[in-house]
């Protein structure tokens, strides 16, 4: 099985997680890395249980009158939850999608450069702006040097990549703060598959970059 | 984070004995003595999530109901009740805003887990005592306090959180990794001095 990652979401995308706060596309990315992570999955565990405190001591706000009794009424009803997704798809083979996106996606890449493939992830909840993908970089191909105009987190599915701030291997995430710069690549070996949920348009640098603008859909 | 009540030291444990009533014999008095003491506050909760009032009375009633049907998966051993009633609403809510009857898996399903299983956590078992955690969170100092409640209840982006505090790119990412090692490091010492004083 996969060994633990090593990069970890920030404590505060561990807590906002927990808290049911984050964007529907930074909660996906975080949820594939708890796949792997149990420390994550204690802090949010942690921050669940905080969660449960701020609930308790919450003031109280009336319902109606008749909230308990149609609560009561309702009891028996039978639930009505949509069965959970067949695990189905494989982004390559011999690897599974994350189950956080399950039914997401029929694992078809595009290629959308030489060495590149991209698929678009259609999230419910997403808030406009909000960008979902998966992208598969061939092995040692460089990215162009991009800035984010909004946050940035990824999580890497298969394979590693190399930024200035090191290597990411499967089960690590990365986050960039607006504003910030990097150029990754793939390391040899494996094309580097990873889960990445931007807010905000990317910024690319000189005119290669830009003319590959489209390879992130933006 | 307001100031604990007498009572609240006791309510933990009449909480978990409801759970139990419930799943043991669908018991209704006590499934309407957990209403009255949480459907009010998840209201509460809802509201301060963003909620409009008219969603924020079904979703309450909703998570509610999903405390009934689920009462029997409550593993006392792994969270108080207040959390679990917390991550239900949660849920909830994020299934209402994604309109999908499809929660993100649950990240302590044991299908999830391929890794070794959790080792023993003194800091989660230290968590699950509500009132201990109650007085660790009063430690914080107010402006570590102040970050760990916006992450709860803003749903927004921290650069903005910082905009609203007036405070320095960073520093709310900053504050809250204090916190949370402030929280962890007084959950992980012995019990003797635990609870509301």
């Amino acid at each position: 099985m996969m060994r633990e990652p090593t990069h970890h979401p920030a404590d505060e995308t561990l807590l906002r997680h927990a808290a049911g706060s984050l964007p529907a596309g930074s909660a996906l990315v975080v949820a594939a890395h708890l796949e792997h992570c149990p420390r994550c999955r204690a802090a949010v565990r942690l921050g669940e249980a905080v969660g449960g405190v701020l609930l308790a001591d919450c003031p109280e706000t009336p319902l109606a009158q008749d909230a308990l009794a149609r609560s009561l009424a309702r009891l028996e009803e039978p639930e009505s939850r949509a069965p959970a997704p067949a695990a189905g798809a494989e982004l390559a083979p011999g690897l599974a999608l994350p189950t956080a996106l399950r039914g997401l996606t029929d694992g078809r890449w595009r290629r959308v450069a030489p060495g590149i493939g991209r698929i678009r992830l259609d999230v419910p909840g997403a808030r406009s702006g909000e960008l979902v993908y998966l992208l598969r970089v061939a092995p040692g191909r460089r990215l162009p040097e991009h800035g984010h105009r909004g946050q940035e987190i990824t999580c890497v599915l298969a394979g590693r990549f190399r930024d200035a701030s090191g290597v990411y291997g499967p089960g690590d995430v990365a986050e960039m703060e607006a504003g910030a710069d990097h150029q990754p690549s793939a390391e040899p070996g494996e094309a580097c598959i990873c889960l990445i949920a931007t807010d905000g348009r990317l910024r690319m640098r000189g005119l290669l970059a830009r003319a590959l603008q489209p390879l992130v859909g933006v | 984070m307001n100031p604990a009540g007498p009572e609240s030291s006791e309510a933990p444990r009449d909480d978990a004995a409801l759970v139990l009533a419930i799943a043991t014999r669908r018991d209704r008095a006590a499934f309407s003595a957990l209403f009255a003491r949480y459907a009010p506050r998840l209201k509460t909760w809802f509201l301060r999530s963003g909620t409009p009032a008219d969603r924020a009375e079904d979703l309450a009633q909703e998570t509610m109901l999903a405390v009934w049907r689920r009462a029997d998966s409550y593993d006392p051993g792994r969270a108080a009740v207040a959390a679990w009633i917390f991550t239900i609403g949660r849920n909830q809510r994020i299934d209402a805003l994604r309109r999908l009857a499809r929660p993100l898996p649950d990240a302590d399903d044991p299908s999830l887990a391929p890794s070794a299983p959790e080792a023993p956590d003194d800091v989660l078992d230290a968590a699950r005592d509500e009132a201990r955690l109650r007085a660790a969170l009063r430690d914080l100092p107010p402006e570590q306090a102040e970050v760990v409640r916006l992450a709860y209840y803003e749903d927004r982006p921290h650069a903005e959180i910082e905009r609203a505090l007036g405070i320095p790119l960073g520093t709310v990412k900053s504050r809250l990794r204090l916190a949370m090692g402030r929280l962890r490091a007084r959950l992980s010492q012995p019990a003797s001095k635990g609870g509301a004083p």
